[in-house]
């Protein structure tokens, strides 16, 4: 069985780091409900996809949150049957919406409140907005990327919104599940980018007074300034990515690319760098990547080829879960999970959910009014 | 007065850092798998790193610097009896990490099989580069290896120039380091309900990759579908970089948003008809032209007058030096309100009183030192009755301690 199969989970909708642990968490088996906007179409056949590319495994409800009618259902699943809330909204939103967290713990003091913003919640920026590449700057880890002479180079929104924010939440939410099970009790987990980036550079920050990162951006060991350590162009275009940290894979690589192992004994002299470098662009551009492909695998050289995404789907790549578990692992994926988004319609699923939840019926319990759901008042639900 | 604060109120109901009472072996490795062990550390666990001897009085550091709060024991795996100090540890342990590459532990003996049938409850979190099934799975590599096999390091980088590796942040630390956390929670969570550890798998080129999920998925929307440095979030977009200042500073520029955007030009004091026309494409270069040349013309300092406050979407890109400086302090990745883990800094977010060098310093960690004490925490074990020290400086259990030690 997989791990959070019996977790229940309140996504409500944002793009990118919340849908993304909820997607992790949904993965791993809970039961997760989006909650949309209202939409005209929402709980009807006509309903679009929302811009949302991770809903994988998810249902949607469509609610009015600034309408008492609509907010008591979200309300009242709250307190009752759902195990976690994640918020991706700024600072205050969910307050404002008369949903605070303390106010959602009195009613449900297990409930797990996974708050996710791009800013700190404190200082300067708090309720400022901003984009992945915003949070790494204030992080302190954009100003270490990118090559030598050249702005800071961001690498996309992968650092940010993915692993320092919505796997950092998801792992916020797993603590706060693994405390609940031995005391009863729920909490607030707050996760943001700038801090769950800076973690992730911890080896980094605190390596700044070593020879490894003590360089200017673009001329340490693994941001681009060493030769061993970078990316090189092949005869047909494509690339090889080199990492020989150690000598003895150095040693390797040289014998591959039959250059002088001489460069052995200068490689840690950083004036030969820009040589070594030469000398490997040469080498690199004399053959085509599956030829130094037949060269490398298999060889303990750290050389290994640069595959593009259309490449992998080309080959059939299977995409695998974030991690394996010999007893419980995650649920099984669609042959084609890996590849293609499965978006979600708002109103999709989600009556499916609360029945399955509460017990609730369409035109009994809830109605659709204006693209969204309201709790009809007469309902004798199991609150 | 005995006024009790609402800090002092909350901290009085604050319960222990999650994972307070663990136990965690890591066997010695760089990066990914100290990394996990860090972050067990933070947030309450008991860590033992596990160093091969470095002879009877070392001094000195191993290259590891995320030692935080963690103890050494020095022990040579090879050796009889320093294995049965190791087999004795297990035996009290929750938690062991193998960052080893695949087959080594068991060539040692240690299969997780065996380990499992000396505790059940063990979780084996085994962390490696490549997977542990295909081409790759013997060979050697670094972070850069890994995501260019994950798809992901073909996506990065500067148009017309090559593939950009954002140092080993993406597969050491976020694929690897974290993922592989996030599966020891994972397998904490169902132990507490069956009782049973289990075998944790990750991988950096899997865990890069499910990383990548959105970015992967949007290639087949226009996004996405451009060549690399040439799509809205790989620095093909003039509204989403970072741009120099007058001072050699940078900031950085995300107004995805239209009225992010207005705001963004609004500040920077720029009206042509080129900058409103921004959805043309063909309009990219001469816009990151003209943002360049502006930016240019204010130091940082300036800018950020400019635009804090503002939801412009411009930060500055502060470096680390800087931010020790002007006295920022590290957090926990996650703020638990009920159980929050150890703090980095006095007064600072989370518990305790923090660590000596914050979040900025680092001293390492002698292979050796606090394993005693671990020993006797652990397993109420004492030098000489239980445990010798080798000549090369490993520990060793005494012969017949087996029965004497509580196992």
């Amino acid at each position: 069985m997989a791990p959070l199969s019996t977790v229940r989970v309140i996504e409500l909708a944002g793009l990118a780091p919340g849908p993304f642990a909820g997607m992790l968490l949904s993965d791993l088996g809970a039961t997760v409900l989006r909650i949309d906007r209202p939409d005209p179409f929402a709980h009807t056949d006509q309903a679009v996809p929302t811009k949302d590319l991770l809903a994988r495994g998810k249902s949607s409800i469509a609610l009015d949150l600034k309408l008492n009618s609509s907010r008591v259902l979200l309300k009242s699943l709250l307190a009752t049957v759902v195990d976690v809330l994640i918020d991706p909204f700024r600072p205050g939103v969910l307050e404002s919406l008369d949903l605070a967290p303390n106010t959602l713990l009195a009613a449900n003091p297990r409930l797990i409140i996974a708050r996710l913003t791009g800013f700190r919640r404190d200082g300067k920026y708090s309720s400022r907005a901003g984009h992945d590449i915003n949070y790494l700057g204030v992080s302190g880890v954009l100003s270490q990327l990118g090559r030598k002479d050249q702005p800071p180079y961001p690498p996309a929104n992968l650092m940010g919104d993915f692993a320092g924010g919505g796997l950092a939440c998801a792992f916020g939410i797993l603590t706060a599940l693994y405390t609940r099970a031995m005391d009863g009790k729920g909490q607030v987990v707050e996760v943001n980018m700038v801090d769950g980036v800076s973690y992730l550079a911890t080896m980094m920050r605190l390596g700044l007074n070593v020879p490894m990162w003590d360089q200017p951006r673009g001329e340490n060991y693994f941001d681009g300034g060493c030769p061993w350590y970078d990316v090189y162009e092949c005869m047909d275009g494509r690339y090889m990515a080199v990492g020989a940290v150690e000598p003895k894979f150095f040693e390797e690589l040289l014998k591959g690319l039959e250059l002088d192992v001489e460069w052995l004994s200068r490689r840690s002299d950083r004036t030969q760098w820009a040589p070594l470098r030469a000398e490997l662009q040469v080498a690199f551009r004399k053959k085509t990547r599956e030829q130094w492909e037949d060269i490398f695998d298999h060889k303990d050289a750290c050389c290994s080829p640069v595959i593009d995404i259309g490449e992998l789907k080309s080959q059939a790549y299977d995409q695998r879960h974030l991690v394996h578990f010999s007893k419980t692992p995650g649920v099984t994926l669609g042959q084609n999970a890996g590849w293609n988004a499965q978006t979600l319609a708002p109103g999709n699923g989600g009556e499916r959910t609360l029945k399955d939840w509460m017990g609730w019926q369409i035109g009994k319990d809830f109605e659709v009014e204006n693209g969204a759901l309201v709790k009809l008042i007469s309902s004798n639900s199991k609150l | 007065m005995s006024t009790i604060t609402a800090q002092q109120q909350q901290q009085q109901q604050q319960q222990p850092p999650p994972l307070s009472g663990l136990h965690v072996l890591e066997l010695a490795g760089l990066a990914p798998g100290p990394f996990t062990g860090l972050l067990l550390a933070d947030y309450g666990a008991s860590v033992l790193r596990i160093d091969r001897p470095a002879g009877l009085h070392p001094s000195v550091p191993t290259p590891d610097n995320l030692t935080r709060r963690k103890s050494s024991l020095a022990l040579s795996l090879k050796s009889t009896r320093g294995l049965a100090l190791f087999l004795h540890l297990v035996a009290s342990t929750d938690i062991l990490l193998d960052p080893y590459r695949p087959g080594v532990l068991e060539k040692l003996g240690l299969s997780p099989s065996t380990l499992l049938r000396i505790n059940p409850r063990l979780i084996i979190a085994r962390l490696t580069g490549f997977r542990r099934d295909g081409r790759y799975k013997d060979m050697a590599g670094h972070d850069i290896n890994y995501i260019a096999l994950a798809g992901v390091l073909a996506m990065l980088g500067r148009k017309d120039s090559k593939p950009y590796a954002p140092a080993n942040l993406i597969g050491d630390f976020a694929g690897g380091g974290m993922t592989c956390f996030v599966g020891v929670l994972l397998a904490l969570i169902h132990r507490g309900v069956s009782g049973q550890g289990q075998v944790v798998e990750a991988n950096m080129v899997d865990g890069a990759a499910y990383l990548a999920s959105m970015p992967r998925f949007a290639v087949q929307g226009p996004m996405w579908n451009a060549a690399r440095g040439e799509n809205v979030l790989d620095g093909g977009c003039p509204w989403y970089d970072t741009y120099e200042t007058k001072d050699g500073g940078f900031v950085a520029v995300g107004c995805l948003e239209e009225k992010f955007y207005d705001a963004f030009v609004r500040g920077l004091g720029v009206g042509d008809e080129l900058v409103q026309e921004r959805m043309n494409r063909k309009n990219w270069d001469g816009l990151r032209r003209i943002f360049t040349e502006r930016f240019k013309e204010k130091t940082r300092a300036e800018w950020e007058a400019v635009f804090d406050g503002t939801d412009a979407c411009v930060t500055p890109v502060l470096g680390f030096d800087e931010m020790k400086k002007r006295g920022h302090k590290m957090r926990p990745v996650v703020d638990l309100s009920l159980s929050p883990g150890l703090a980095m800094h006095t007064n600072e977010k989370g518990q305790g009183e923090g660590i000596e060098g914050g979040g900025f310093e680092a001293k390492g960690l002698v292979p050796g030192v606090g394993g005693e004490k671990v020993l006797r925490d652990w397993l109420g074990l004492e030098k000489g009755t239980h445990y010798v020290v080798a000549d090369d400086g490993g520990y060793e259990l005494r012969d017949g301690s087996e029965n004497k030690a509580k196992l």
